[in-house]
């Protein structure tokens, strides 16, 4: 099996903030990870190749800095990997990256040999969008199906995946080459190995192509080829916290310590008013 | 690459790409060896803006290009002690003639000195934690990471001062909490210019100051350091003193309640007025000093570095390593070579690099500052004799009728401090004499 798996190298959100003042990111200082829904893809693709042989190969399209996440990506035992780095990809929404993506898994396709699956995380940290797996789908015209958690080869040409919903669990077959995209936390990661992340060291297994290589039209890509327009950004006040701790008995002791605070609040203190009247 | 462990050999291994590994792995890489540096963090050095002032010499032995191509901020011009009582505030400054010390962002600086080992030849590891130093017929042979071995002639050890290796070799014991301090620290965005008019600094030039008597009782002080446009004020605080403290009561606050009075203290925060509060954290780290250092620094292919070999000095309000760090990594890496060429690197022949490190600047320094100790364990230092210097000050200036004479107003500050006075001068003339 030929696997490609998508790899998005992102701000760490949990160490970004915002400036209130004009409402952008502040990124100075912060340090790049590889997106972490893309880690339980990763796991997934080598668990399939594990099993059933082949290669994965991790794609992505970012700055050359990216380079970082992929030595992460193969430290983890990717095979190889291909960053897709111009300038001229700079500023791309999800359509016009998962454009780019199609393509690099069709020179791939052509460079490398047949792929059998694309597989892509949930969403990403930064944008949470949720949009690449299916685009990519879209435009390789390729079957596709997301919140798996579990995959195995049902026949030959043939996927059999597991997907958890809230309430059930689902089976699918999706015929081969099809795209799926792993839901959050389905797998645990494996960690870094040092002899892989010595071979990486060595052996540099990533190939790099610049829009050169893909020759992709200059309209479809990058700023230009993105529609999105993000209108406007709002941030959720801040509710200052009262900072109280209060170590319950048990759950009815912690319901009535609750009560009480609340009814200390005049707000609050109404609202309970109007529920003990039947008002609700 | 599926599963793959086959076996993996190299001359060196580094454990830890702090400055004292890299400075090792650099000079030996330099010199033809295969080296192998492992570190698990994320490239060299934690991503915090964590910074502090670095002694330049040691590390222009290793790298002569330091002064034109390291991440320096700020050449040391001035140097100021402030003690501080409540909101009065004693300080005396000193010029250098010529800096001898800067101010960097330390995991800038390491991810420099790890880069200049990268470029002489050395293998650079991220992300990948060592779990164990492999002995095999009592000698070092290699390390362990998860499932896979590497093997190497030399393993160096420049873990750090969290040593778990070395507790796990039983070569060092747990560093007890009595021996750790811990730091907060917040750095200030205030932009270059604000810096140079504040603080009286030309274009480049830099502060380094040092406060006594703010950490309410506990033992260990305050430290504020000039960037390129932010600027760094931390406290540090004993932990084996804290505890005494805190049992007399004298010591209330939480740790990060001291920086955050540092800050608002009416006489420095006009220093930092306007600025954006970019980073903030907390650190534990070792009191360092001879009484840290591993009984022995070498074992059949194994050589001990840096933090990890109790190379560190914390005065009580400033730590310093880096230059001590980088010069062992030297020492180190001369005597590996020496050692290859007279055989083999068995503990015989590695025994060379004690030697090396005893005749150092880096063993004297921790000699001379061992009173440091006493120092620590005294909570009058930090209460009463800061409290007598500011009331004897007081009562000069402050006067506004009658001017006391000298004597006069340290006879009755000793009074009201609560010290008595001869002993309290002759404690300090010692304690000056040992920072
Ligand atoms: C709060 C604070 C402030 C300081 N301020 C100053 C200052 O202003 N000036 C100054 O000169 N010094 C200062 N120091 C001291 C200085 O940081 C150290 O002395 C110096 O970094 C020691 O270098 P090192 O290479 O020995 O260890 P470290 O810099 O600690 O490097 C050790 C490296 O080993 C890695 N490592 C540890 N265990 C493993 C493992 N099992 N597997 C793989 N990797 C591992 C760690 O991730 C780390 O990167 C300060 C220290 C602290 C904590």
């Amino acid at each position: 099996m030929r696997i490609v798996v998508g790899i998005k190298w992102v701000p760490n959100t949990q160490a970004v903030r915002f400036d209130p003042k004009t409402g952008t990111l502040i990124r100075e200082g912060v340090p790049s990870v590889v997106n972490p829904h893309d880690l339980p893809a990763v796991e997934l693709a080598l668990q399939l190749r594990d099993r059933y042989g082949g290669e994965v190969i991790a794609i992505t399209m970012a700055p050359p800095s990216a380079m970082k996440g992929l030595e992460h990506v193969l430290g983890m035992g990717i095979d190889r990997a291909v960053l897709i780095t111009d300038r001229a990809f700079a500023g791309a929404d999800t359509l016009a990256t998962s454009y780019v993506l199609a393509e690099g898994i069709k020179k791939i396709e052509k460079d490398i040999g047949k792929v059998d699956l694309a597989v892509f995380g949930q969403e990403t940290i930064d944008s949470s969008t949720a949009h690449i797996g299916a685009q990519v789908a879209s435009w390789l015209d390729w079957p596709y199906i997301y919140y798996v958690h579990k995959a195995e080869l049902a026949r030959e040409g043939v996927l059999l995946v597991e997907r958890r919903l809230e309430d059930r669990v689902e089976w699918y077959e999706i015929e081969l080459p099809g795209v799926i995209s792993v839901a959050m936390k389905a797998l645990k990661p494996r960690p870094v190995s040092l002899i892989r992340k010595i071979r990486v060291k060595q052996e540099n297994p990533v190939i790099v192509w610049t829009n050169k290589e893909l020759g992709l039209d200059t309209r479809c890509i990058g700023l230009k080829g993105s529609p999105t327009i993000v209108s406007k950004v709002t941030f959720t006040p801040e509710v200052p916290r009262k900072k109280v701790v209060y170590k319950p008995r048990d759950g009815l002791d912690a319901a009535v310590w609750l009560l009480e605070q609340l009814a200390k609040d005049e707000k609050a203190g109404k609202v309970i008013e109007r529920a003990v009247r039947g008002e609700f | 690459m599926p599963g793959g462990s086959t076996p993996q050999k190299f001359d060196v291994i580094v454990v830890g790409a702090g400055p004292a590994g890299s400075a090792a792995a650099y000079l030996l890489a330099k010199k033809g060896f295969k080296v192998l540096v492992i570190e698990r963090g994320r490239g060299a050095g934690s991503k915090e803006l964590y910074g502090g002032r670095v002694y330049a010499a040691p590390l222009r032995e290793v790298w002569p290009e330091l002064d034109k191509e390291a991440p320096i901020h700020r050449w040391v011009r001035k140097e100021r002690i402030s003690v501080v009582n409540g909101e009065t505030v004693a300080t005396i400054e000193y010029t250098a003639s010529k800096p001898v010390s800067f101010t960097a962002y330390l995991p800038e600086l390491a991810g420099w000195m790890a880069k200049k080992a990268e470029e002489a030849g050395a293998l650079l590891v991220d992300e990948v934690r060592v779990d164990e130093i492999i002995v095999e017929n009592g000698k070092i042979v290699g390390v362990r990471s998860g499932d896979d071995r590497v093997y190497a002639d030399v393993v160096i050890d420049a873990e750090g001062a969290n040593r778990l290796l070395l507790e796990k070799l039983g070569m060092v014991e747990r560093a007890s909490p009595e021996n750790l301090a811990v730091g907060v620290k917040e750095v200030i965005k205030i932009g270059g210019k604000n810096i140079e008019e504040r603080f009286g600094l030309e274009p480049g030039e830099g502060l380094a100051w040092v406060l006594v008597g703010v950490t309410s009782g506990a033992p260990g002080g305050g430290f504020i350091y000039t960037f390129k446009d932010t600027v760094s004020l931390g406290v540090v605080v004993h932990l084996r003193g804290a505890i005494k403290a805190i049992e007399s009561g004298a010591f209330t606050d939480h740790v990060y309640k001291l920086v955050e009075g540092l800050r608002i203290h009416p006489y420095f925060r006009k220093l930092w007025a306007d600025g954006d509060i970019v980073e903030y954290g907390a650190h534990l780290t070792i009191e360092g000093g001879l009484s840290f250092m591993p009984k022995k620094l070498v074992a059949p292919g194994f050589v001990i570095i840096g933090d990890a070999a109790g190379l560190l000095l914390n005065t009580g309000y400033t730590i310093r390593g880096v230059d001590f760090a980088v010069y062992s990594g030297k020492l180190a890496a001369e005597a590996v070579e020496e050692a290859f060429n007279k055989g083999g690197p068995t503990e015989e022949n590695l025994k060379v690099y004690e030697e090396k490190l005893r005749d150092s600047f880096v063993y004297k320094e921790l000699v001379k500052h061992r009173g440091i100790e006493k120092v620590m364990k005294d909570p009058d230092f930090f209460t009463k004799y800061p409290a007598m210097l500011t009331l004897t000050l007081g009562k000069l200036f402050e006067g506004e009728y009658e001017e006391p004479t000298i004597l006069e107003a340290l006879l009755s500050s000793a009074r009201e401090a609560g010290v008595p006075l001869l002993s309290s001068l002759l404690k300090l003339l010692w304690v000056v004499r040992r920072l």
